[in-house]
């Protein structure tokens, strides 16, 4: 059977200060538009210009989160690096369909396709890190960052003495959004950072961006700071009560055993539902949090969520930001995250200090 | 050292260039019939300029041919996919909601790329072809087929360029050898479409004729389309169905070449860990290997690179055993290339014969090795399979004979 | 022929991104590939997309690009020979 594996440093840039030193969520950067871009980090002081030139977004944010990954574990060099995106380097994409219809037949310039390529982000960390060791990347819709972080697991359990970076990244793309709106997928009226939730929520998403890294290692370390202990995911399901009380029999755990809950209300009023009644029927005396009203919606935010759930066993005090109920945990040693995406892509990870 | 565990391969499918299931692959290898052509179906400027692997089969007799109906919206690569899948489930003689914990892996890069490129004004201004907005994400396209075939347990998508297939072939393997699923279906499926037909050419290594791979004189690929998938089963699960494996997957690796965006390393570093590696977990020497079917795309990096890693293993041009890249029977069929060049390792292992490495006439004079030119029947225990992708992504498998 | 070459420097930067260099910083003889800027197999394809855009001038093989695009001067000099 497959081991936990223990996290050594993380790095998390989104549409929130994330990556500022000592951030947790005390502090909200408000929103009125959708989709909300990332707030970016000053890319230089991590990343040489030479590097950075031919770097799209995806690229960037994936890689100054790994250093600041790799700093926090005081690491230079991994064995191995997973990667999950939903949907890969959107813009670059976009960039080269928008060129070869308007010009296919004269010199088209491949540097957007081959930086549309899925794996870009996995494979420029290898290059900057000169690691040669395994590399994997994950486009699962909303489950790609649960894939990467299960295979992960399955690796460090064959190379138990390995240490890989693994993380999510998205980007937004300009035509793409055009294209997730006409489907339905985000909100029409007023999109706004915090998203109001409950009662006050509306159909749709708000989409964003951003990239989460995490060092992890089968063995615990100086610098470690929580270990993930359980993954799952599952494309649809009849019930949810029943895929997540599943999910703590199989790991011996009952709900009480969980001391907090972090769950992926988005304030799209259409499927937050499902996020009440698990509230409601398996979590009533729980303290239950929440991430994507602050973060946005994209297919790999629930890296943040794993960062988060990390940040709050050490540090051992709870945002009210990110609070769904009053509950106070007699103490904070076990996180469960559940999220799903538009009904599908449930996923569920065990976050242990 | 521990004697490995053997994965049971007990299914497989495939459609591509050279035929729309296994038998029509076998024939065709086996009479050096290529599928390589002019463009009839992708809406291009390079019509008439440029030649691919096209599967003759339109989106609309592949909807016919699966029943689905007109106002579903499927990619070609979710149908590709659909047809191999199918075949795979019937080989194996399984049922994916039979109760054992069966997962789905499936590989892709173009996705729902073609719908996307079409209707990319279309979508904004006519509601006639929207419902395919939803199935541009390369994770639609295994959804799409999980619920097909009624896989619940475990559902997954790799994108790692052209090792894509190869890849998700291995995370079958280790996740049951970790004891997470009984089953896997693992391969991968990739259409043509403009955007990689014109990715390539702009990275000009398209060839303006036919790809020959690891000749001197080599100028580029010729794309390709395809879809193939294997079953894979555990050991205990084939001994509880009686089910006699077709192969056995006995080794894989992945490394990373860390030395360019999409060249590889003149000493094909990546190529060689990926090999060592899958060497390694089977527990065989090189000299084990009878036959490789190689990555040989027929661009001048590649080709020279994988020669080079090649010879770093064997140590010698005499020591390195019949070698053919089949990419000239079907042309780069990117993210489905692992898994159908999977299916062509396992023909070769069922009938005991290396697959001729076409339009080739002079050996690449740097390296001297000289790939198989035709049909060879020999004694096949062990096939090693390479997938070489953009971003440094090198994997190999291994396959083994069934009767062990 | 330093209009050319001033404009060929110009175009590069933005081309390539290199946004921290100015054209300055650029001499007539400094190597592209290798030690010098350290510009890569796909940089040389940009290159030949800009010649072909902002020319007219069509380099079907990659390989030729390698002489071609050694400096500055060298690219020059290539443009005014094929527009003689």
């Amino acid at each position: 059977m497959i081991k936990p594996i223990y996290v050594h440093g993380s790095g998390s840039i989104s549409i929130q200060p994330t990556f500022e030193p000592g951030y947790c969520f005390d502090s909200i950067l408000s929103f009125a538009q959708n989709p909300v871009p990332a707030y970016e980090p000053d890319y230089k002081a991590l990343i040489p210009a030479m590097q950075l030139r031919r770097m799209n977004k995806s690229m960037r944010m994936a890689i100054f989160a790994s250093r600041l990954a790799l700093q926090q574990a005081d690491r230079t060099a991994v064995d191995a690096i997973i990667t999950g995106s939903g949907l890969g380097c959107l813009k670059d994409s976009e960039r080269f369909v928008e060129a070869l219809l308007a010009e296919e037949g004269q010199s088209l310039n491949p540097t957007p396709f081959i930086q549309s390529t899925h794996n870009m982000a996995a494979a420029a960390i290898a290059l900057v890190l000169k690691c040669k060791g395994y590399n994997m990347t994950y486009v699962n819709n909303a489950n790609s960052f649960e894939s990467a972080l299960l295979d992960g697991m399955v690796y460090l359990t064959e190379h138990p003495n390995d240490t890989m970076l693994l993380g999510g990244v998205d980007e937004a793309g300009e035509r793409t959004t055009q294209f997730w709106d006409i489907a339905g997928y985000l909100k029409r009226e007023v999109p706004t950072i915090p998203t109001p939730l409950e009662g006050a929520a509306t159909p749709g998403e708000i989409a964003a961006e951003g990239a989460t890294f995490f060092v992890v290692s089968g063995q615990p370390g100086a610098r470690t700071y929580g270990k993930v202990t359980a993954v799952e995911t599952s494309l649809e399901t009849d019930d949810t009560v029943v895929l997540l009380s599943r999910f703590l029999q199989k790991n011996g755990l009952d709900a009480d055993a969980i001391d907090a809950v972090f769950m992926g209300f988005n304030g799209d009023s259409r499927y937050d539902g499902i996020y009440r009644n698990l509230g409601h029927s398996l979590f009533p005396a729980t303290l239950q949090l929440g991430f994507k009203h602050l973060l946005g919606e994209y297919d790999t935010v629930v890296a943040s969520a794993l960062a988060i759930a990390l940040q709050l066993l050490n540090e051992q005090r709870i945002p009210s930001s990110l609070r769904l109920n009053d509950v106070e945990p007699k103490e904070l040693k076990r996180i469960l995250i559940y999220t799903q995406r538009r009904g599908k892509n449930h996923g569920l990870i065990l976050v242990e200090q | 050292m521990k004697e490995p565990i053997p994965i049971a391969i007990t299914g497989m499918g495939a459609i591509s260039a050279i035929g729309n299931d296994v038998a029509n692959h076998y024939s065709s290898l086996r009479s050096s019939n290529p599928g390589i052509g002019p463009i009839t179906q992708v809406q291009t400027h390079h019509r008439g300029n440029l030649l691919v692997g096209e599967i003759s089969m339109d989106n609309g007799a592949l909807y016919d041919c699966l029943a689905i109906p007109a106002h579903e919206a499927y990619t070609r690569s979710t149908l590709l996919a659909l047809v191999a899948v199918r075949e795979a489930l019937v080989n194996a003689g399984i049922d994916p909601a039979d109760g054992y914990r069966t997962g789905l892996i499936s590989a892709t890069t173009v996705g729902g790329m073609d719908a996307t490129e079409t209707y990319y004004e279309d979508y904004l201004v006519s509601k006639s072809h929207q419902h395919f907005i939803p199935t541009h994400p390369s994770g639609y396209s295994t959804e799409q087929l999980a619920r097909h075939i009624g896989v619940t347990e475990f559902v997954t998508t790799i994108s790692t360029a052209c090792s894509s297939a190869a890849n998700a072939i291995m995370l079958g393997a280790r996740m049951i050898k970790a004891g997470l699923l009984d089953r896997a279906i693992v391969g991968g499926t990739d259409c043509l479409s403009k955007f990689t037909i014109n990715g390539f050419n702009a990275l000009m290594i398209y060839t303006d004729s036919y790809c020959r791979p690891f000749d001197e004189h080599r100028n580029g690929l010729n794309l390709g389309e395809a879809a193939a998938y294997l079953v894979l089963e555990s050991p205990e699960l084939v001994k509880q169905r009686t089910q006699t494996p077709i192969a056995y997957l006995t080794g894989y690796g992945n490394a990373n070449d860390a030395f360019h965006q999409t060249a590889s390393s003149d000493d094909g570093e990546g190529a060689y860990l990926a090999m060592k590696q899958a060497l390694k977990v089977a527990n065989l020497d090189a000299a084990d290997v009878d036959y490789i079917n190689a990555h040989g795309t027929a661009t001048p990096n590649n080709d020279l690179a994988e020669g080079q890693a090649l010879l770093r293993i064997y140590g010698s041009v005499e020591a390195v055993p019949a070698f053919s890249s089949t990419k000239a029977f079907t042309g780069h069929t990117l993210a489905a290339a692992g898994a159908i060049e999977a299916v062509i390792s396992i023909l070769a292992l069922q009938h005991q014969v290396v697959f001729p490495n076409l339009n080739f006439s002079q050996p690449i004079t740097t390296l001297g090795i000289v790939p198989q030119t035709q049909l060879l029947p020999k004694k096949i225990d062990h096939v090693l399979s390479n997938s070489f992708g953009f971003g440094g992504n090198c994997s190999t498998l291994l396959f083994s004979n069934a009767h062990d | 022929m330093s209009e050319l070459t001033q404009e060929l420097k110009a175009k590069i930067i933005t081309q390539l991104n290199l946004e921290d260099l100015a054209i300055e910083d650029l001499a007539d003889d400094t190597p592209l590939f290798g030690d010098g800027l350290g510009l890569d197999s796909i940089d040389a394809l940009e290159l030949i997309v800009m010649l072909d855009k902002s020319y007219g001038i069509k380099l079907a093989d990659p390989k030729e690009g390698r002489k071609v695009f050694e400096t500055i001067q060298t690219m020059a000099d290539f443009i005014e020979a094929s527009r003689k």
